[in-house]
């Protein structure tokens, strides 16, 4: 009988349609504003997550996040290597300023000044160039956003230059860090090109970077730095959590979860909807299987069947339409970290599959409700389930 | 065969009304009917008069309100409502005024739609329905779908989807009423001729005289009660008994 409740279902050809068409926007809509949301917060951490030779971070105290700077005392990376544990400690320095490009353009840059002995805190992955030729002085290598703003359409290349506070810093390479959540050009230089750029300042230091020696617990390390007092030390998933939760915890996640919710009831609507009206539209012939013997839990099946069929169906389209623009639009440098995981896929569809759910089992009461004696009169009558 | 062996169809004091208090309204006020194995038998009445609800009662498809029915031995109202239902399944075809034909599938899988209900494979039950749908002369539209096919090939595939699980009772509901005179005159001969057999009852509900002559037996229903059985003009049973017949049902 399955097969005949497939049939029926295919045979109404727009209702099948339709159907299918509302919950593929559904899913689209969904998956899409939501892998908006979790590449914005997952930005708010990329620069963090993006230093991988180290796995704590140290900053004062009140820092929540990477694009709250509050210069750190020297004294502090002295203290941070003293502990018992700490295979290396090193400074970042991070300042934002004013780059020119020789085309004129113009526009805030941030400069993370990476420690000129270890250079720990370097790109691993690099498009253009090698990370490492920032040890000359007034050189730098900048993230493709950056290029593409300072250089538009222009292809990825160094040797083209940046002014910035007066200083002509060379551009060495092409990094292939994460976007920033700010959308500001991320150049990496080494700490002294960083530092004569911030002329003026007092301390050059805004986040000491440290490795836990082989048999340290990166968690116990933090514990002991903390207890140094005027400091705040974390691991590295402890800070990218804790950068996320600072975004997060401000209002925009909430559109997002606004328009998701919003796809969902809509989408869950029409679908429901439409397959409510599907099922009462053949009320006559499901009463028709009733009174020739089929049973109500063959009936059920026959719903649950159509209803999957559909959700899948949607599922599928929604989801490759959504992986397809996704794809489309991280080809954009600026966009590039736009991502959709997997777990988003799965979450939205299952969503949209329980909230239908409600629609499936109203149908099924529906037809657990014909009265198959109905079939014998013209008009089609119900009683309560 | 003893007289009580040979009754397919036993109603004794059936009562049905639905509604309540000042909304009730008595359809069936102590009905007592017989339809035998082997006969092909009319209830004949004015609209209303409660034809479709007996036959609803005597389906198993509505509940009486007192009274008791019997087909071929078996209480359907001690029976739990499962069982009911698989005894329906296994034991009763239905012909509707209206065909009831599935849009979506072709003349040969709507007629094998009882067997795919009682769980036998596609393959074989669309086979079946093919071959008899080919002896009810529709062979060669066994794969057109209702709406190519006329009222009358439209009402043959309905009889084929009543026979084709070899029920012991066929229950039409005014099989004759959507057609012409012609086509309904066809239709009730293919009925006569292959639904008609020693262990099996007909029961046709019908309002169209023009069909009467096809009858056995004619019971006259009016305001919720049979009001008269008279013989029908096919009186003679041992010529129709010994006609070709076109299905074995299983006993």
């Amino acid at each position: 009988m399955n097969w005949v409740g497939l049939q029926m279902l295919r045979n109404d050809r727009a209702k099948f349609a339709a159907m299918i068409v509302a919950v593929s926007l559904a899913v689209f809509l969904m998956q899409n504003q939501a892998a908006i949301l979790a590449t914005m917060l997952s930005m708010t951490a990329a620069q963090i997550r993006d230093v991988q030779d180290a796995d704590l971070w140290v900053t004062e105290p009140e820092v929540e996040c990477f694009d709250q700077v509050k210069a750190m005392r020297d004294i502090h990376l002295l203290r941070v290597r003293g502990i018992a544990g700490i295979s290396w400690a090193a400074p970042l320095l991070k300042i934002d300023a004013i780059g020119h490009s020789e085309g004129g353009r113009l526009n805030t840059v941030t400069v993370l000044g990476i420690d000129d002995a270890s250079l720990a805190g370097l790109p691993h992955r690099m498009r253009v160039g090698r990370a490492d030729a920032i040890r000359e002085l007034n050189t730098a290598i900048i993230d493709p956003g950056g290029h593409e703003l300072f250089f538009p359409g222009e292809p990825f290349q160094a040797g083209r230059s940046l002014r910035i506070r007066d200083r002509r810093i060379r551009i060495m390479g092409i990094s292939d860090i994460a976007a920033p959540f700010t959308g500001l050009p991320m150049l990496h230089t080494s700490r002294s090109t960083a530092a004569a750029l911030n002329l003026g300042e007092q301390h050059m230091t805004s986040f000491i970077l440290a490795r836990s020696a082989p048999g340290s617990r990166p968690e116990a390390l933090c514990q002991k730095i903390n207890a140094l007092g005027g400091l705040r030390a974390r691991t590295t998933e402890q800070f990218a959590a804790d950068a996320m939760w600072f975004y997060g915890s401000q209002g925009v996640p909430m559109l997002f979860m606004i328009t998701i919710t919003i796809g969902l009831i809509v989408g869950a609507a029409i679908t429901g909807q439409t397959f409510l009206m599907f099922i009462k539209e053949n009320a006559r012939p499901l009463s028709m299987l009733k009174v020739v013997g089929t049973t109500d839990r063959q009936l059920g099946t026959m719903i649950l069947l159509q209803g999957t069929v559909v959700l899948v169906l949607g599922s599928c389209f929604g989801s490759g339409i959504a992986a397809a623009v996704c794809n489309l639009i991280r080809t954009q440098p600026f966009l590039r970290s736009l991502y959709l995981p997997w777990e988003i896929a799965l979450g939205t569809c299952l969503a949209l599959a329980s909230v239908t759910g409600i629609a499936l089992y109203a149908s099924y009461r529906h037809v657990r409700g014909l009265e198959p004696a109905a079939v014998f009169t013209p008009a089609i009558v119900t009683c309560a389930a | 065969m003893t007289p009580l062996d040979s009754t397919a169809v036993h109603c004794t004091g059936i009562r049905k009304h639905f509604g309540e208090d000042d909304a009730r309204v008595e359809v069936l006020r102590g009905v007592d009917y017989t339809v035998r194995r082997g006969e092909l038998s009319f209830l004949v009445g004015p609209s209303g008069c409660g034809k479709t609800t007996l036959i609803s009662v005597i389906a198993g498809l509505l509940e009486t309100s007192s009274g008791e029915v019997s087909l071929f031995g078996n209480h359907l109202a001690r029976m739990p409502h499962s069982d009911r239902v698989l005894f329906r399944r296994s034991h009763l075809g239905f012909v509707f005024q209206q065909y009831n034909l599935l849009q979506a599938l072709t003349a040969a899988e709507n007629a094998a739609i009882p067997l795919l209900a009682a769980g036998v494979r596609r393959r074989e039950a669309v086979d079946r329905a093919a071959a008899l749908l080919d002896r009810l002369g529709l062979g060669s539209r066994t794969a057109a779908y209702p709406r190519q096919l006329s009222g009358g090939q439209q009402q043959r595939v309905a009889l084929a989807r009543a026979l084709v699980h070899e029920p012991r009772l066929i229950i039409c509901d005014e099989p004759t009423a959507a057609l012409d005179h012609a086509t309904g005159e066809a239709v009730m001969e293919l009925l006569a001729s292959a639904a008609v057999h020693p262990d099996r009852a007909v029961l046709v509900v019908t309002h169209d005289s023009r069909v009467f002559h096809f009858a056995d037996v004619i019971a006259h229903m009016d305001d919720g009660q049979i009001t008269r059985v008279e013989p029908g003009r096919r009186t003679d049973t041992a010529t129709h008994l010994g006609s070709s017949r076109l299905t074995n049902p299983s006993a």
